[in-house]
């Protein structure tokens, strides 16, 4: 047996090293992880926005030019203005509820769609994505998520494109123009439906999952209500 | 002293199958399960528990002579838990996506019972080389199964191998369907089952 001694200045030696060697590590990793989380988000906007990888797999720097050239990061506040000389990324921690991140995809000059996050609780996890509109500010482009932990295959699969797909071209508001956002249902769309403008296939085996999307997509959608009704108006005059 | 005399030999070679830690030894079943829903997962997965177990087990055996036997597994911890946050913070830096799939089970290698187990009942008492030797097996056994099972469940469930698409669009169009089962975890339980059993028929191992 070994005096006590002797294991106090051994383990303290151990741990102190290895922390060292962590920390090092840790700090000299800092950045290109910086960068990988950035692009990461980045590319998820793209897809939303309707951005295809056609000659495969983007590279980080691809990500970062064509992000660079076609979306403008905007803020909007909550009565639907846009806060001059903000970005995203810029938005204090405190004004989270009153400051929206908003990206608006520029092709040839002009808007082509608009990307907002979203997120909230599904079943076992928050779920994280990106919601497009059009330009017109009530028609579906795209939804996106890259981030949750539902079961695999059964609320994993919001993930998925034969669920997304279902969303683009639908519309979130009603005609006298207030917001409905989109709801899955359970089993499929009945296209005669006069609610079917604004209803996707629900996923089966998620009844969860779905739910909590449909509550959190309205509650994102109403936070830019103020913003896009003004996008609805300029469209139409 | 030969480099390979016949216990390092031994120390290499049977956890690959006789011995192995999956499959005979019943360790480190949960990240078997998690992990094997595509190859390429799998296999980053296994080079992960190469690089933590060898070098776990070589550190622990070098040390061992040194290490208050009060503290040893603590120590052991502190060295497979400093390796395991290597790991995980390299994967986060060079291989994001990756990192992102596997997530919470790199993590995990700290608790698979494989790793602690080998540093305890092999490291603690042999030599470097033997240990190194010894770690190499077992990472590698458990990487033979774990990429083993996930190329079933890949294949099945999915009808592709390391994401290339394997079953042809017009098999789906003439009826076939993907076994949804193989993606979730039961299928890996199912398919680990399988390979028990033909591991034992072949090997001739009888329960006692």
């Amino acid at each position: 047996m070994r005096s006590n001694a002797y294991t106090l200045i051994f383990t303290s030696i151990t741990t102190v090293l290895l922390g060292f060697l962590l920390s090092f590590v840790s700090e000299s990793l800092k950045e290109t992880q910086r960068i990988n989380e950035e692009i990461d988000i980045m590319k998820n906007i793209l897809y939303s926005l309707e951005f295809t990888e056609k000659d495969g797999p983007w590279s980080g720097e691809e990500v970062k030019k064509i992000f660079d050239s076609s979306v403008i990061q905007k803020v909007v506040s909550a009565d639907g203005e846009v806060i001059e000389d903000l970005i995203p990324s810029e938005i204090r921690a405190d004004k989270m509820e009153t400051q929206f991140p908003l990206y608006v995809k520029v092709v040839n000059n002009s808007v082509d769609g608009y990307a907002i996050p979203i997120s909230g609780k599904g079943l076992w996890s928050t779920l994280y994505g990106y919601f497009a509109l059009e330009n017109d500010g009530s028609t579906v482009k795209g939804i996106r998520f890259y981030k949750h932990k539902e079961t695999p295959g059964l609320g994993g699969e919001v993930e998925k494109d034969w669920f997304t797909n279902n969303f683009v071209g639908k519309k979130i508001v009603d005609k006298n123009g207030s917001l409905v956002s989109i709801q899955s249902i359970k089993g499929q769309v009945d296209t005669s439906s006069p609610d079917a403008y604004h209803q996707v296939d629900g996923i089966s085996g998620a009844t969860m999952t779905t739910k909590g999307l449909n509550e959190f997509l309205m509650n994102d959608l109403k936070k830019y209500d103020s913003f896009f009704q003004k996008i609805r108006v300029e469209s139409k005059g | 002293m030969k480099l390979f005399d016949s216990k390092s030999k031994q120390a290499l070679k049977d956890p690959l199958m006789q011995d192995n830690p999956i499959t005979f030894q019943v360790l480190g079943i949960c990240s078997a399960l998690a992990v094997t829903v595509k190859m390429d997962t799998a296999i980053v997965m296994s080079f992960a528990v190469v690089f933590v177990l060898t070098m776990s087990n070589t550190v622990v055996s070098i040390f061992r002579n040194m290490i208050p036997s009060r503290v040893r597994i603590i120590f052991s911890l502190l060295v497979i838990s400093s390796l395991v946050t290597l790991t995980d913070q390299y994967l986060k830096a060079y291989m994001y996506d990756m990192s992102k799939e596997l997530n919470v089970f790199l993590a995990l290698i700290i608790t698979n019972c494989i790793v602690l187990g080998r540093a305890e009942a092999f490291a603690m008492k042999e030599g470097p080389w033997r240990s190194f030797l010894d770690g190499l097996g077992n990472a590698l056994g458990y990487g033979i199964i774990l990429v083993a099972v996930a190329a079933f469940r890949e294949l099945f469930g999915s009808g592709s191998l390391m994401g290339f698409q394997i079953i042809s669009d017009s098999m789906y169009t003439s009826g076939y369907q993907n076994n949804g089962l193989m993606v979730l975890s039961p299928g890996a339980f199912i398919i680990l089952g399988l390979i028990i059993w033909v591991q034992r028929t072949i090997g001739k191992i009888e329960e006692e």
